[in-house]
C-alpha cells in the first residue's frame, strides 16, 4: 500500500453508499468494518437513544420507521416548501420540519432536529471510519460523487456534509462521469456513452460524450422514486399475500417485526435470483399464532420467472424513461457506442435483457455495478492528489448547470453554459425594452429550462441611472465571472455612462457557518460520549466479574464468620459496597461505578481472605 | 452435505410444510442409513407423537342450522314506572330493566381488588425481592402499578427489580460487545420453542452485531431483550 497520505473516493448514494481507494494503482473497494461492501445511507435514533448508522439503522428501519432517516440525498440542498420536498413529505415516515431560517429542511429523529447535510455527514463519517480501519491511519481527503443534475446548492451541501464528517472534499464529480472513468473510457477515442444507473432508490440515465479529460454530460433523465426498494416491495407484497392465504388472513403488514424480516428476506432473495433460478425464503417464528398458540413459520420458494413477472412494469418504466431521455437529446439507441450498467438492480437478468433489447447491443460488463461509481471517484482522487503523469485523467472543474439572467417575457438567457471550465468570465450585451428606461432588474438564475421561473434564482439586483434613450439603443453589458472557488460574480454596466452595479453569489447548503461549527462540536461531544460508553462497558465487565466472585465466595465467608466473633461489621460494609455497585450498574453511571471500584476491590480482598482463612484483619477492610 | 444430513433437512422442510407423512418417510430412510443417529430418532419420535395426538386445527363439520336468538326479534323490555315529581332515577331504571353500562373487556377480566390487596401484594413483593426472586417480585409490582400507577414504593421496587434482572440476564451473556453466533444448525431452529419476538431477535444474530447492538435493534424494552437473549444463551442456541 502506498505510504502517501491516503485518499478515498465516495459514492454517496440515495440508498447505499460505498468507499474506494487505489491499492498499488488498482482501484479497490474498501469493505465496511463488518465486512459488507455497501453501507446503507440510513441514520436512526434507536428506542434506547443510541444513534445508528448504515447497516444497523437498516436492520431496524421498519420497526422504528419514524426515527430512521433514509434518502437524505433526495432532500439535500433543497428548500423548504419546494415541490421535491412536498413530494417527499407525502411518502416519508419520518418528520420533516423547516430549519431556523425557514428555508432549509430538518429531519426529526428521537426528538432532535438534524440538518440534511448532518445526516449525510453521519454516513460519510461511517465510511471514513471504515477507510481508517482499512488503512490503519487517519483519512482526510476525498472525492465525492453526486448526480449530474445536482445544482450548485446541492453540491455545496454535499461538500458541507464532508466537512462535518471531518473530510476535505477535494472535488465533487458527477456519478456517470465517475462510472465512465472506472470503465476506463477517456483513454480511448471519443465515444458516446449511456450510463444506465438503476440503484436502490433512484433511476438515472445519462448520455455522455467522452474524450480525454472531457466528460460532457449532454443529457440526463430519470425517476427519483424508482429503484431496488420498489422491487423489494413487490416481493414483500407477494409474500404477505401468500402468508395470508395460508394462515386465515393474517396480515403481516400489521406486525412490524415480521415486516422487517420479510423485507430483509425479500432483498436477499432478489440478490440471489441474479445468480440462481430459485431462492428459498425460510423465516422461522415469523409471527405470533394468537391465542397462546405457537409462533408461525414461513417457507416459500421464489423463482426468477416469478420475480420478473412481479416487477415487469418497473423494468418497463425504466426503459420508457431511457427512451424519453434519448429522444429529448435527439440521440437514437443505435448512435450509442457503449452502455454502462450501474447500480445493484442492473445485476438482475431481466433488467439486462431489457437494456439489451432496447439498445440492440450488449451492455458493458467488467466492473461491479454497485462499486463502479466509488471506484471512479477513487481514480479521480488519485489523479488530483498523487498525479502520475500521463497515466491519469484529470477532470476539469466545470459548471454543472447553465448560468444566466431573466429576459423580458420570463425567458432565460444563458451566459455561461454548463460544462464550462472554471475559472471563467463571459460578457453579453443587452438593451432596454422601453423608451427612456432608467433602471433594469438583473435576476441571476441557474438551470436548464428556457423559462426563467423553472430555474433556480441565485440572486438579483437593480441597475439604476441608465442614460435616457430610445428603446433598443441603450447597451447594458452583463458580465458573469466564476472564480476557482465557485463564487459567481455578476455585474451590469451601462456602456454609455459607465454606471455599474454588481452582486456576488456563493452557493450555500442552508447551513450558516456558526451552525456548521455547532454541529461539528456536537459530533465531537457525541464521539466523547461514545468513548465514555466504551469506558463504562469495560468497567461494567470488571464489576460483574468481581460481583460473581464475591457471590461464589459468600458461602465460605459465612462459614468462617459463623465460627468467629469478628468481621461481621466489615462484611456488612462490604455488602453495602456491593449494593452501591449494583445501583451504579443499574443507573449505567460511569462516575458512581468509578467511585465504588476501589471499595469493591477491597471487599473482594476481604472475602478472599475470609474464605481462605488467611486474609488481612477484617477491621481494616471495606 | 451427507446423504443423512440431506434427508434430515428435506424432512424438516416437509414437516414445516405440514407434510408429516413425507417427513416421517424421509427420516425413516435416514435411519436406515444410520440406525444409531440420535437426532433422526428424536425427530421420528416427535413426528409420531404429533400424528398420534388429534390435530389441533381439526374443526367439527358444520351441523344443520339451529335457530338463532336473533330470529325471535327484539326482546320486550319490562315497563319501568317512574314516580311523578321524583325525577328520573337512572340507577332504579338500570336495576329494574337490567340495563347496565358496558365496561372494557380488560377491566371485566381483572376486577378492581380491595385496597387491602395492594398492601398484601406489596408485602409479598418485598419478601420475594429479599429472597432473590426478582421475577416474582416484578410480577406483583406490575399488578400493583396497573391499579395504582403512582405507587411510590412499587415504582422504586420496579426499578430495582428490573435493574437487577437486567444485570442478571446480562451477566449470562458476558461482555455486551461480544457478537453472538448461532450455536446450532439453522434447520434445528424450527425445533425450538420460541415466540415471534425471540424469532425476530434470533434472525438478527449473524455474527456481525453485538449484544449491545441487539438492544438497540430490537425495539423491545431492555428487560425483555435481555430475558430473551439470556434464555437463548442458556439453552445453547447462541454463543
Amino acid at each position: 500500500m502506498s505510504q502517501d497520505q491516503p485518499f478515498i473516493g465516495i459514492d454517496l448514494g440515495t440508498t447505499n453508499s460505498a468507499v474506494a481507494t487505489l491499492v498499488d494503482g488498482v482501484p479497490r473497494l474498501i469493505p465496511s468494518r463488518s465486512g459488507q461492501s455497501l453501507t446503507p445511507s440510513m441514520v436512526a435514533v434507536a428506542r434506547n437513544g443510541k444513534r445508528l448508522v448504515g447497516q444497523m439503522a437498516k436492520r431496524q428501519a421498519i420497526t422504528n420507521a419514524e426515527n430512521t432517516a433514509y434518502g437524505a440525498k433526495r432532500l439535500i440542498g433543497r428548500r423548504w416548501g419546494s415541490l421535491e420536498v412536498e413530494d417527499a413529505r407525502k411518502v416519508l415516515p419520518f418528520e420533516l420540519v423547516p430549519g431556523p431560517e425557514g428555508s432549509d429542511i430538518r429531519v426529526v429523529l428521537g426528538g432532535r432536529a438534524f440538518a440534511i447535510p448532518e445526516l449525510s455527514a453521519l454516513v460519510l463519517a461511517e465510511l471514513k471510519a471504515d477507510a481508517e480501519a482499512f488503512f490503519g491511519r487517519r483519512v482526510t481527503k476525498a472525492v465525492i460523487t453526486v448526480p449530474a443534475y445536482f445544482n450548485d446548492g446541492q453540491r455545496h451541501a454535499t461538500k458541507d456534509a464532508g466537512r462535518i464528517a471531518g473530510l476535505e472534499v477535494v472535488r465533487i464529480i458527477n456519478e456517470p462521469t465517475s462510472a465512465a472513468l472506472a470503465y476506463g473510457f477517456g483513454k480511448q477515442m471519443e465515444k458516446r456513452v449511456v450510463v444506465f444507473d438503476l440503484g436502490g432508490g433512484t433511476f438515472d440515465v445519462s448520455i455522455l460524450d467522452v474524450g480525454r479529460s472531457v466528460y460532457d454530460v449532454i443529457a440526463v433523465g430519470g425517476d427519483t422514486y424508482l429503484g431496488g426498494e420498489d422491487f423489494d416491495r413487490r416481493i414483500i407484497d407477494w409474500l404477505v399475500q401468500s402468508f395470508a392465504e395460508e394462515h386465515q388472513g393474517i396480515d403481516l403488514r400489521e406486525d412490524k417485526m415480521a415486516l422487517q424480516r420479510l423485507r430483509d428476506a425479500a432483498e436477499r432473495a432478489k440478490v440471489e435470483l441474479s445468480e440462481i433460478e430459485q431462492a428459498a425464503i425460510l423465516l422461522p417464528f415469523l409471527a405470533g399464532g394468537g391465542d397462546g398458540r405457537a409462533a408461525l413459520h414461513f417457507d416459500r420458494q421464489l423463482t426468477r420467472s416469478k420475480l420478473e413477472e412481479l416487477t415487469l412494469d418497473l423494468v418497463q418504466r425504466a426503459i420508457a424513461v431511457t427512451d424519453r431521455t434519448l429522444r429529448d437529446a435527439g440521440v437514437r439507441p443505435g448512435d450509442v457506442d457503449e452502455v454502462l450498467l450501474v447500480g445493484g438492480m442492473t445485476r438482475m437478468p431481466g433488467v439486462q435483457q431489457a437494456v439489451r433489447a432496447f439498445f440492440g447491443r450488449e451492455p458493458s460488463r467488467g466492473v461491479h455495478p454497485e462499486e463502479v461509481v466509488a471506484l471512479g471517484a477513487a481514480i479521480q482522487a488519485q489523479a488530483l492528489l498523487h498525479p502520475r503523469g500521463d497515466k491519469d485523467i484529470l477532470l476539469l472543474d466545470v459548471t454543472p448547470q447553465n448560468l444566466g439572467i431573466m429576459l423580458v417575457g420570463g425567458y432565460f438567457a444563458t451566459i455561461i453554459p454548463r460544462n464550462t471550465t472554471v475559472p471563467t468570465s463571459q460578457a453579453h450585451l443587452f438593451t432596454t425594452v422601453q423608451d427612456n428606461q432608467s433602471s433594469v432588474r438583473i435576476a441571476v438564475l441557474q438551470g436548464a429550462s428556457e423559462k426563467a421561473v423553472e430555474n433556480e434564482l441565485l440572486g438579483e439586483f437593480v441597475l439604476d441611472g441608465i442614460r435616457p434613450g430610445q428603446r433598443g439603443e441603450v447597451d447594458i453589458e452583463v458580465t458573469f465571472e466564476i472564480s476557482a472557488e465557485g463564487i459567481v460574480g455578476v455585474s451590469a454596466r451601462d456602456s454609455g455612462t459607465g454606471t455599474r452595479q454588481s452582486i456576488s453569489v456563493t452557493a450555500t447548503s442552508g447551513l450558516s457557518e456558526p451552525e456548521m461549527r455547532r454541529i461539528m462540536d456536537e459530533n465531537l461531544d457525541d464521539l466523547l460520549a461514545r468513548r465514555q460508553v466504551g469506558d463504562f462497558e469495560k468497567l461494567r465487565e470488571r464489576t460483574h466479574a468481581i460481583l460473581s466472585e464475591l457471590e461464589s465466595l459468600a458461602p465460605a465467608v459465612k462459614a468462617t464468620l459463623s465460627r468467629s466473633r469478628f468481621g461481621k461489621d466489615a462484611v456488612q460494609r462490604a455488602e453495602d459496597v456491593v449494593a452501591r455497585a449494583r445501583g451504579a450498574l443499574a443507573d449505567q453511571d460511569l462516575q458512581k461505578l468509578s467511585a465504588v471500584e476501589e471499595s469493591l476491590d477491597r471487599a473482594l480482598q476481604l472475602f478472599r481472605g475470609l474464605a481462605t482463612g488467611a486474609g488481612p484483619a477484617p477491621k481494616e477492610q471495606a | 452435505m451427507t446423504r443423512v444430513a440431506e434427508l434430515l433437512d428435506q424432512g424438516v422442510r416437509a414437516y414445516t410444510r405440514g407434510d408429516a407423512t413425507e417427513a416421517e418417510r424421509l427420516w425413516c430412510r435416514a435411519l436406515e442409513i444410520e440406525p444409531d443417529n440420535e437426532r433422526v430418532r428424536a425427530y421420528l419420535r416427535q413426528v409420531r407423537s404429533d400424528q398420534a395426538a388429534p390435530p389441533a386445527t381439526t374443526v367439527p363439520p358444520p351441523g344443520p342450522f339451529v335457530r338463532s336468538p336473533w330470529d325471535a326479534g327484539p326482546a320486550t323490555s319490562p315497563v319501568v314506572i317512574v314516580d311523578e315529581g321524583s325525577g328520573l332515577d337512572l340507577g332504579a331504571v338500570d336495576e329494574k330493566s337490567d340495563i347496565h353500562d358496558l365496561v372494557p373487556e380488560q377491566r371485566r377480566q381483572e376486577p378492581e381488588p380491595a385496597p387491602g390487596y395492594v398492601a398484601a401484594w406489596m408485602e409479598e413483593a418485598r419478601e420475594l425481592f429479599a429472597l432473590g426472586d426478582f421475577s416474582g417480585s416484578l410480577g406483583l409490582i406490575e399488578r400493583i402499578l396497573r391499579i395504582d400507577s403512582g405507587h411510590a414504593e412499587a415504582r422504586a421496587y420496579l426499578r430495582q427489580n428490573e435493574a437487577t434482572l437486567v444485570a442478571m440476564y446480562e451477566s449470562k451473556m458476558g461482555s455486551l460487545s461480544i457478537r453472538p453466533r448461532l450455536a446450532i444448525h439453522p434447520e434445528e431452529i424450527l425445533w425450538l420453542n420460541l415466540d415471534h419476538r425471540a424469532g425476530f431477535l434470533l434472525a438478527q444474530i449473524d455474527g456481525t452485531v453485538s449484544y449491545e447492538d441487539l438492544f438497540a435493534l430490537s425495539g423491545l424494552p431492555r428487560l425483555d431483550t435481555a430475558r430473551i437473549l439470556a434464555s437463548l444463551v442458556s439453552e445453547g442456541v447462541i454463543r
